[in-house]
Parts: structure tokens; sequence; C-alpha cells
């Protein structure tokens, strides 16, 4: 058998983001929502790796959720190339790995990604956003995640930096809760230590800056903390992780150039947001 | 009717108490009527001319002649008549509360008349010719005696009987006042008793079925008393003994103490008469407030229906709840629509424990679902990994610091536990051993949840859990290999989702009755989302009670979901399913929706709130009299739950004016673990009881346990209940000691039938017959009826 010529594979690799790049072109959406739907998003990476699972597990969620916990994406409308997507499935596929290994949840093994807006997000008590800094919920999806919370769900939010994308984060909240502080959660709080202790909040870069070296801030985002929304009754229902990508350290652990330190304490913190959150 | 006292002679009651005696021997009068009736016979028969209707007109001259036969053998009438004035009759006046209800007709001004007032009226200051008390004391010397639950005293002499009776006694004893009076009057000539009440015997009557008992046999030997002295009691009932149109409300049945925050489960027996079909209100106040109110659909015909009423307990306390049907307009008697119960309100926690295997979303929701429940703490176990425990909600830093419960002392200061999704093999077997004992011994509540290892999937098959589960587990070689080997539950295999409905058991059960009526119970529950479910059970165990089922979405038949079994001292209840949360958290559920945290509510309280503390008071009985003995109770448990006898008990009892005593308590011998002391309370109100145990022997712990109890004194309200005058009772009483039961207007009667008695200070009197007007009237009668028919015939 002949050899790929190196011509082909370049090919191939560059018309992924080509794809990834043309899709809010593609997407029937109104604006703002420019971002990619979850099965758009699924078809080209299909389309450009030729290899993913549509659905992975046979009990997956889509047939009525027999396992105890779904590693669930909150998927929601934004603007800018930036969106909920980012560093999907990758980053939970290797989070799910770490998270079946250390702790003995029965987790479903990849990726579900849900809608702020689908019913169905309701079954899956713990949720995960990133780039919040690009979010702009339709109102449905502010009805959605309201209720969701609400009802006892738990949202982990991750990879926003500085002023700008904090201000949009804040402004997206107050439509689901108006008036609602956003609090800084103190170090003694029961979510660095439910299951591993964390002393320390480290800013985890993303992927390049971690791998080159340098700086680790994006933006004016220069001092990582984690912040939380709480309900009347003190329950903790947001937890942001400001100024810090725990995500990109889940995608990347595996890069042997990427720092074992960030890898450690985004898993340390993972861990404990899923144990708290199942527990609280 | 009876026949006017001059045609005999004397009155008719002296031929029912005395004898007839002729001159010569009844024998000789016999033979000689014999006699004389053969001869007549024998001369119609020897008449030449058989005529029509002869044996008839021998008959009555047969009879006329045997008639004057008995007048020539001077019949007399020997009977024993008390001397006037010489002789005591007893009166013992009805003193009860009941006596106050206005059903004894109507006076001049057509104004109802109580039953009090009938008994008074008939004994006015002033002589009146008809009065049953001038009656009486015409001839006979009067005792006078009020009664009501504690035997008869006697009046002042002299006092109008009005203003002697204060129509307050909570309770009619027949039987105390019977032989009390019986007592009093032993050394003196007595005719007999006047026994004026209306027959509601209410003695005794403390709502335990046994001392009805205990009040039928007293009652027998008062009456063979009576019955040996020859003294005759006379009944006068008073009042109507048939109501036509009356509620009446039973004696609720309520735990005597409830924790805060549960709902109390009353079950009040409703008879009715006179409203066949109708529905009436159900109410409960708890301290004037409207608790709870339900209607009662009224079935055909008179018999007691059960009624169960749900009332909140939401003030902690002792709660004196009050229960009434709601009065019908033209109902007859209205008091006995209304009862009161007492039921301290304990604000204390349960404590529970969850353990669970693995993070599951179902430690989330309980949580969440118990948290504003000051009722339940729930203490949670978590095993994040492999010998890595997480707690939550813990007291203290060494709460569960060493994972699950080692010793018993750890696992007992629970009442409850509630085992997730944890395999077998995760406990050592003298663990295993342990949580059955809990319920077994301790007395508390087990539920088992459902999960990839729970049940036989978990291993639980040929474990002491597998024993106390209400549920049969099927075989451990689930995978069929047949090497007995527990395996995780395959959800490819026994995954389901089933549709949650309530039993017939369910649908009246308060743990998991969402709404009264059962159809809209089943309504709502068809609303709920779908549940799942991967443990595979045999059938419930034979005892088990199968609250909720489950039918598979996919068809197939009903299977159970939630049930429970008493299992020892304290109950185990096994839910299949594992994911309860859902009817919290699913889309279809609103936010604001309280059926899960209601149900875990009730569930974890109906599991943990049974199970005994370690020190427990009672009382008894919880309704006193005055000078009535109460029995304070106790209970000592240590730390293992073993019974302690050589506690340091003592007892503090508080009365309603805020005087205490303490008595000291004594381990009975009768059962381990218990003591007591007695307690005669001489005030009304309501009696609180603190009860403190400490530890007698050296190198246990020190501090000492408490429990409270109380009881009441001086609310008996029986005496409204079951009101309608029992002259089967009056009846019996009269007959068996040779008396007869006469209404208050048959004075003159009473008195008659009094005047004859073997008892007492008496004559003796020889009353001639022959000169009856009676007996000449008779003789007139058939010699007249003779010759008419003679005459009639046209014979000579």
């Amino acid at each position: 058998m002949r050899p790929p010529r190196p011509f082909a594979v370049a090919a191939t690799g560059l018309l992924a983001p080509l794809l990834l790049l043309a899709a809010p072109l593609l997407d029937p959406m109104p604006a703002p929502n420019r971002q990619p739907s979850p099965q758009r998003i699924r078809d080209l990476l299909s389309a450009a790796t030729g290899s993913l699972p549509a659905t992975g597990d046979p009990f997956g969620p889509g047939l009525r959720a027999p396992h105890d916990f779904y590693f669930t994406r909150a998927v929601y409308s934004g603007y800018g190339w930036r969106g909920w997507h980012v560093d999907y499935p990758k980053a939970e596929r290797q989070f799910l790995i770490g998270l079946r290994r250390y702790t003995n949840l029965d987790a479903y093994a990849w990726e579900n990604e849900v809608l702020l807006s689908d019913p169905e997000l309701r079954r899956f008590p713990f949720l995960y956003a990133v780039e919040v800094g690009y979010m702009a919920m339709s109102e449905e999806e502010v009805a959605g995640l309201r209720r969701y919370l609400l009802a006892g769900g738990f949202l982990m939010v991750d990879d926003f930096w500085g002023t700008e994308e904090w201000l949009n984060f804040a402004r997206e909240m107050d439509r689901v809760f108006p008036g609602r502080a956003i609090e800084p959660i103190p170090l003694d709080h029961p979510i660095f230590r439910s299951l591993y202790v964390v002393d320390e909040i480290i800013q985890v870069p993303n992927v390049g800056q971690g791998i080159r070296g340098g700086p680790t801030w994006e933006r004016d985002g220069y001092i990582p903390t984690v912040y939380g929304i709480f309900d009347d009754e003190r329950r903790l229902m947001v937890v942001a992780n400001w100024n810090t990508d725990l995500g990109d350290a889940w995608e990347w652990w595996e890069n042997p150039h990427y720092p074992l330190r960030y890898s450690t304490y985004a898993y340390e913190m993972g861990v404990n947001l899923i144990i708290y959150a199942m527990t609280h | 009717m009876p026949l006017p006292d001059w045609l005999l002679n004397s009155p008719l009651a002296a031929f029912g108490r005395g004898r007839i005696d002729l001159a010569w021997p009844w024998p000789l009068f016999a033979g000689a009527a014999l006699a004389l009736v053969v001869l007549v016979f024998a001369l119609a028969r020897r008449s030449p001319k058989r005529r029509r209707g002869a044996p008839l007109l021998a008959g009555l001259r047969a009879a006329a002649l045997v008639l004057v036969l008995f007048a020539l053998f001077r019949p007399q009438l020997v009977v024993s008549t008390v001397v006037p004035q010489e002789n005591v009759v007893g009166v013992l006046f009805d003193d009860s509360a009941s006596m106050r209800i206005a059903d004894a007709g109507e006076d001049a001004d057509g104004l109802p008349l109580r039953r009090a007032d009938r008994m008074i009226g008939a004994f006015p200051e002033a002589p009146a010719t008809e009065a049953l008390g001038s009656v009486l004391r015409e001839r006979f010397v009067l005792r006078k005696f009020r009664f009501g639950a504690e035997g008869a005293e006697r009046l002042p002499e002299g006092a109008p009987v009005g203003a002697a009776l204060g129509l307050s006694g909570a309770r009619t004893d027949l039987a105390a006042a019977l032989g009390s009076a019986v007592e009093e009057l032993a050394s003196l000539p007595v005719a007999g008793l006047v026994l004026l009440t209306d027959g509601a015997d209410t003695g005794g009557a403390r709502g335990t079925g046994d001392d009805r008992g205990d009040r039928g046999s007293r009652l027998e030997e008062v009456l063979l008393d009576l019955r040996e002295r020859g003294i005759r009691v006379y009944p006068v009932p008073l009042g109507r003994s048939e109501v036509e149109r009356d509620l009446e409300l039973g004696r609720p049945d309520l735990p005597s103490r409830i924790l805060l925050g549960s709902e109390i489960e009353v079950r009040i027996p409703v008879s009715q008469r006179g409203y066949d079909g109708r529905t009436v209100r159900l109410e409960a106040l708890d301290e004037g407030r409207l608790a709870a109110s339900r209607p009662v659909p009224l079935t055909r015909g008179s018999e007691t229906r059960l009624v169960t009423l749900s009332v909140p307990a939401e003030t902690p306390g002792i709660r004196r709840l009050r229960f009434r049907l709601v009065p019908e307009s033209d109902e007859e008697m209205t008091r006995n629509n209304e009862r009161t119960a007492l039921v301290e309100v304990e604000d204390r926690a349960l404590e529970l424990l969850y353990f669970e295997g693995q993070p599951r979303w179902e430690m989330k929701f309980l949580r969440r679902a118990v948290r504003d429940d000051p009722g339940l703490r729930v203490a949670c176990l978590l095993r994040t990994a492999g010998g890595k425990f997480y707690r939550v909600d813990v007291a203290d830093a060494e709460e569960l610091a060493g994972g699950f419960p080692e010793t018993r002392e750890e696992l007992f200061r629970y009442s409850g536990v509630v085992l997730g999704s944890v395999e077998a093999s995760f406990f050592r077997s003298d663990q295993l051993n342990m949580l059955r004992d809990l319920v077994s011994r301790r007395g508390g509540g087990l539920l088992t949840l459902g999960g990839r290892s729970a049940y036989a999937e978990g291993g639980y098959r040929d474990t002491p859990l597998a024993e106390i589960l209400p549920f049969t587990l099927p075989p451990g070689d689930a995978d069929g290999s047949g090497n007995g080997a527990p395996r995780a539950a395959d959800p490819r295999a026994s995954f389901r989702q089933l549709r949650v409905t309530p039993t017939r058991a369910g649908s009246s059960h308060p743990v998991v009755r969402l709404e009264s009526d059962p159809e809209d119970d089943r309504a709502r529950y068809s609303g709920l989302p779908l549940l799942s479910a991967v443990n595979r059970l045999a059938a419930a165990k034979p005892g088990a009670v199968t609250l909720l089922e489950g039918e598979p979405e996919v068809g197939g038949g009903a299977e159970p979901v939630l049930a429970f079994q008493r299992f020892g001292r304290g109950r185990v209840a096994s839910l299949t399913v594992q994911d309860l949360w859902l009817w919290q958290m699913h889309a279809d559920i609103p936010v604001e929706d309280q059926t899960h945290e209601v149900l875990w509510r009730r569930l974890l309280r109906f599991l943990a709130a049974d199970a005994p503390r370690r020190v427990e008071a009672s009382a008894a009985p919880r309704n006193a009299l005055p000078g009535e003995r109460v029995e304070i109770t106790a209970r000592v448990l240590d730390e293992s739950y073993l019974a302690v006898n050589r506690a340091t008990v003592e007892a503090s009892v508080e009365t309603e004016s805020g005087a205490t005593e303490i008595l000291p308590l004594r381990w009975t011998g009768r059962r381990h673990g218990e003591y007591s002391a007695a307690f005669v309370p001489d005030s009304p109100g309501l009696h609180r009881i603190s009860v403190r145990a400490g530890s007698e022997s050296p190198g246990t712990e020190s501090d000492a346990l408490e429990a409270s109890a109380f009881f009441e004194v001086g609310n008996v309200e029986d005496e409204f209940f079951g009101t309608g005058t029992d002259r089967g009772l009056l009846s019996r009483i009269a007959s068996e000691t040779g008396g007869r039961l006469f209404e208050i207007h048959e004075a003159r009667a009473l008195g008659a039938d009094l005047s004859f008695s073997e008892t007492g200070a008496t004559v003796v009197e020889r009353r001639d017959l022959w000169n009856m007007p009676a007996l000449f009237l008779g003789l007139v009668a058939l010699l007249s009826a003779e010759w008419s028919l003679r005459r009639f015939w046209g014979l000579r």
C-alpha cells in the first residue's frame, strides 16, 4: 500500500479549520447566534477526521440516561467565533478518562452537549460552560437556565478572561438572576475540599502559553479567582473559574510539553466540583 | 292495663311480693275443685236430651262453683310489709354532666327540660301528691346520695336536691355508686334503692377495651352482693333512650407524641343517626385555629365509620387538638360532636445516616429535600473513591470520620439508615449484622435504594440484610452462570423505565398519599416523570406492604417500587428505583413543586420516627381524675440500646399551677430497663412529666438523659358520648336484684312496690281475699254468662 502523500495530509488538516470557520455562514440561526449547533460540529468533525463516533456509548444520553453522571456541556447562543464549543469534545473526553479512574463515579465516557433551551437539560444536573465572555443567550435560554439552576442544577463556568469578558458574563447572569450577586468563593469553601484538597487557585494558561512558557494571563485577566452565585438559601448554583482555563489543561494533559502542575490543578478542581455538585 | 287496687283489696304489687294461703291445704282445695268439676260434667251428661252447647254451659257452671269453693277455703294474702317510717330507702341521684342534656321533655312553657330538672322536680321541697320524693317520704326514711365517677356520696340531710347537685361528674359509674351506697346503708333496715340516672354508664372508660371487661364484672359483683342482701334496686331512667338525629364523634386515636412538621394521622370513629347519605364536615382545631378539615360522607345505617384526618403538627409543645363534626341544623344533641385530645409536638431532629457507595444525584437531591426540615438531620457519607469518604452534614469532626460505623454505639446513634448503591462486600459481616440489629433490636429504620450495586446485583443475597428486606432477592448468579457470584447490574439487560403509581394500600398511606381522594392521587402520580430501575427483584415478601408500584414503559406486569415491612422492633423500606431525584429535576416538574421534598421527608420520618430513644417516658392513664393513681413509667437503655436496670431515674411532675414534685422511679422488675412510680394528682389540669435518667455504674457516660410525658386530670368527656339512656342495662340491674324499672311519673306504683319488702323492718300482714270485689264480680259474670246463653238458645 502506498503511503499517503504529504500534500493530502496537509490538505485534510487545513480543511477542518476552514470548515469550522465557514460554519457560521451555513448556520440557519439568526444573529447574534452565529455559533454552530452541536450536530453541525459533529458533522464537521466527522467530515474532517472521518472517525468520530456519533454517540459513543450505546447507552448515551439519547437512550434515557442509565449512567449516574453525564459530563454535560452547555450549548448557548453567542457572538464571535469563540463560543460554547471551544475545546469540544476533546476536553471532556480526556477529563472523563481521569474522572472515571480517580472516583468510582459511574460516568458516561463521552461528551454530552445540550441546548440551554432544551427541556432535557434538567436530566443532567451538572453543566459545563466555556467562553462565557461571548455569551448572548436568547430569552428561551435564559429562562431554561434559570429553571435549571433553581430546580437544583449546577453550572461550572470556565475559560473567560479579563474585564470585558467578565462584564459580559455578569450581564448574562444578571439576565438569569436579576440583582443576584456574583461573589468570590473563599479557599475554605467545601468545593476546595470535596475530594482533593486545593490550597491555591492556579492560573491555568491556554495550551499555547502553557507549552511555550511565558505569561499565563490573557487580556487583563491577571489574577485567577473562583466566583459563585448562591440561591436564597445559600446553595451554590454557579461556580465561575475566571482568568483561568481548566478545559485546556484537561484537553492537553497527554501532551508531554504541557506542565503537569496545570493539568493536576484542573483535574482536582473538576473532580471536586463534580463531587460537590453531586452532594450539595 | 293494671287492675284497680280496690278490686283486689290490695295493690297488685302485693300479689307479686306475697303469697296466698288457704284455710285448708292447697291439695285439698285442688281435689275438691276437681271433684266438683267432674260432678258438674257428669250431671250434664246424664241429662236425657243432648243439647247444643252443653259442655260450655257446664264449664261456666263449674267455674262459678270453683270460685265459690275458693272463697269458702278462706284465701288470705300473706305479705311482708314495711313498717312505715322505720325503713330506709336509698335514693341515688346521677350527678354526672350528661344529666344536663335537655332531652327530658318540655316544661310548662314549652322549654326543653334537662334530665336533671326532671329528677330534681321529682323531689320538691314542699310535698306534692304525685312527686316521687313525697310518695316515698310517706312511708320511708330517705337517704340521698349523689354519684358520678367515684361512687356515691351522701347528700346532707334536708338540703334541697337541686342545690346539692353539681352536675359535673365526668363519668357515670353505676357499679361504684351502688356498691358504695350499700356499704353506707349496711347497718340500716333498707327497703330498697331508687336509682335515678340516665343510665349512660361510662364508668372506668379509659379508652382501652380491657377495662370495659373489668367494669362489666365489677357490676356483676355488686349485683350479686345486692341480691344476697335482698336489697332491690328500682332504676328510674331519665332522658330519651333513642336520639333520632344525631352525629357523634368517637374517641380519636392518635399518637401521644409526634415530630414537629409531621402530619398527625388521627383516626376518629364517626357515627350518626338519621343522616343517611348526607355529607358532613370534620374539622380539627389546634388551640382554636383550624388546622385540618375534610368532608365525611355518611353511609346508610348507624354503624360507626372510621375516618382518617391528617393534622399538621406545626407548633411545638403540648397541643390541645379539638375535633368537631360541624353540627347539622336539626341535630338534637351537639355536645357529642366534639372531642379533644392532647398531643406532644416534639421539636427535635431525627438523626439518620445516608451511605452511598458511589457519587449519585440522589444524595444531592435528598439533602436538598430535607434541608428545610428541622425534624431531620441526615448525615451523609459518600465513598468517592476506593477507601475514600466524603462526609456532609456531620455534627462534629468525629462523626463518621472512619467511614461507615464500626461499632454498635456509633451506628445506633442513628434512628435510621439509608443505604444507597453500595455492594455487600464493602461491609464486614459484623457491620451487616449491626445493620440488621439496628432494625430488629434498636427499633430503627432502614431504607434501601435501587442502584447498580444494590440488592442482588450488589451481592446482598445470603447476607443478613436479605433476611430483613421486604423483597425476596433472586439468586445471586445474576448472569445465570450458576456459580453464585454476584455481579453488577448489566444495564443492557435490566434497565427499565417505570410509570410509578400508588397501590391501594399506598393511596391511603400517609407516606405516599399526595391527594386525599384515591383517584386524584393516581392522577397526580401518573403526571410524574418515569423513573428507572436496574435491579431485578423477586416478589414482595408475605407481610410486606407495597405502597408504590411501577408499570414498565415497554409493557409487562406492574412491579413493586416501594415496599416496607416491620422487622423486629423497627421497619425496613425498599425503593427499587434509582433516580427519585428526577421528580425534582425533570423538566415536567415545575421548579416550585414540592412532591419530591414531601415524599422524602415523609419517608425518612416514617422510617425513624418510632425508633425509641434511650430514655422514654409515659404516663397511664393519660386522662385521669383527681385522686386517681397515675403510673409514670420510664424505659432506660444504654448506648448500645441494651436495657439498664441500675440507673438512677427520677421524674418531676409539674402541675398546671406550676407546682413541681420530684419522684424517684424504681426498676419494676417486670421488664429490663423499666422503671416506674405512682403519682396521685389532686388538682385538675395538664401535668407535665420530665424524666431524668443518670447512670450509676462507673465508667459509663455521666450526662443524664431526659424524656418527657404528660397526662391530664379532670377532663374526661366521655359523659356526652353514647348518651342514649341505656334501658337495657337498667332493666337488668332491676331484674337481677328483684326490683323493677319505673318511669319517673309512676311514683305511686314504685312506692307500693317498695312497701312490700322482706328486708328491713317489716310486719307480716294477712289480708282476706274471700271478700275481694274481683271474686264477687267474677262469680256474677260467670253466672250471668250462663243464664244469657240459656236464654239465647231458648233453653229452660
